[in-house]
């Protein structure tokens, strides 16, 4: 008697010649056998058709939109948000009281606030706001090109100052943190807007405040992934 | 079958089938949606990793199974709460109801809802998506022997619920 594994694969074409010749004898000499396999081969079909019906229909627009656009689409909605400069203070001031639910935090942040729980993407140190270890780490080794699970690297490029800044998005959280004395110090933090904060919407968009902060902290351009690459060797500095 | 031009008309070419596949493993056409779109993005910045001349369908399917995992595993930590609302709604729908030559859409993510994570991908990848044993495996990143032994228990669970 055939044994369910070797039956299937013999009801799924995945048997050499001389076993599923064994098999398809053992199962015309079987009735039963021969029952078995029909009911599944039907309830394959039957599975497989209602799947199928995703095949005529249309495929949503933003997904072909997405595979034709030049570039990721970080870069265009920071291009778009660069093109919109001419009212960016009144905008930027005006867009962050009208995000109720976002939370920004500032650089200087005062004493009150909460101890970071394990897990925060943030630490205080001397009244500073810096990444925590895994922020860090993430800060310091991943490359735009190569998103993780949990964090995404998104623009790198240096302040005004001259020190590197990168913009990166969490599952809870995104923003902006740039090199001082080699650590990853925070210059904004901003929630994940509820129903957002599953890891695979991580930003397909950014934030309009954190590309207002992006744009008004960037001297210059944003690296390109030879930049990045070459500013990760060099530590960051 | 023609070759694809570009690596963009290839992607292109099996959003169908991604769409399908992302159905099948979220049970839910707006998670699908999403699932299909947060796939598409990772691909196109992580292109340079597909090397020419391989199946870019079997690329493009564990690229979409290890997000899906990813958002699993941090609803599983955050989302908790949310689960039941899905879970309610199935209540009282027996998907042996709809028995007939074919069945909806609906009928067939719920009877894959009914699957255990483990035997769910490999139905949807052998069943539907119609790969064969060896491309699950390398996929998934199991041995030959424990795709097949879920993919028993996943196909008579299904027949108890789809069969005739």
């Amino acid at each position: 008697m055939v044994n369910d594994e070797t039956f299937f694969a013999w009801l799924d074409d995945e048997l050499d010649a001389a076993e599923a010749a064994r098999v398809a004898a053992e199962v015309a000499a079987d009735p039963r056998l021969a029952a078995i396999a029909g009911e599944h081969r039907a309830m394959q079909d039957r599975l497989k058709g209602g799947f199928d019906t995703l095949l005529d229909e249309p495929v949503p627009t933003t997904l072909v939109a997405a595979i034709r656009s030049p570039r990721p689409a970080e870069i265009i909605d920071f291009a778009e948000a660069r093109g919109r400069r001419a009212p960016r203070r009144w905008s930027f001031v005006a867009q962050l009281g009208s995000i109720a639910a976002t939370l920004v935090i500032g650089v200087l942040v005062g004493t009150g606030l909460p101890r970071p729980q394990s897990g925060s993407p943030v630490e205080v140190r001397g009244g500073k706001l810096y990444a925590s270890a895994s922020l860090g780490r993430a800060l310091e080794t991943q490359l735009a090109s190569a998103p993780e699970a949990n964090v995404r690297i998104g623009l790198t490029f240096r302040d005004h100052a001259g020190s590197i800044c990168r913009s990166f998005t969490g599952i809870a959280s995104s923003g902006l943190a740039c090199r001082a004395d080699g650590r990853w110090q925070l210059r904004g933090l901003l929630a994940t807007p509820q129903g957002q904060a599953t890891d695979y919407r991580m930003a397909s968009s950014v934030d309009p405040a954190l590309a207002a902060l992006i744009d008004s902290t960037m001297a210059g351009e944003p690296f390109d992934a030879r930049q990045e690459h070459s500013a990760r060797e060099g530590n960051w500095k | 079958m023609d070759s694809p031009h570009s690596f963009e008309d290839g992607l292109t070419a099996l959003l169908p089938r991604l769409r399908r596949f992302a159905h099948a493993l979220s049970r839910n056409a707006a998670d699908a949606d999403d699932l299909t779109q947060a796939t598409v993005e990772r691909a196109l910045r992580s292109r340079g990793q597909w090397e020419p001349g391989t199946r870019l369908d079997s690329w493009l399917y564990r690229i979409m199974r290890n997000i899906w995992i990813d958002t699993v595993r941090s609803r599983g930590r955050k989302e908790d709460l949310h689960a039941p609302v899905e879970e309610a709604e199935r209540i009282g729908e027996d998907p042996r109801r709809a028995i007939e030559a074919s069945i909806d859409l609906r009928t067939a993510m719920n009877a894959m809802q009914q699957l255990p994570d483990e035997q769910r991908e490999i139905v949807a990848l052998i069943l539907i998506e119609g790969l064969g044993y060896r491309e699950c495996s390398e996929i998934l990143g199991l041995p030959l022997g424990t795709v097949s032994s879920r993919l028993v228990r996943g196909r008579n669970a299904l027949l108890k619920m789809i069969g005739e």
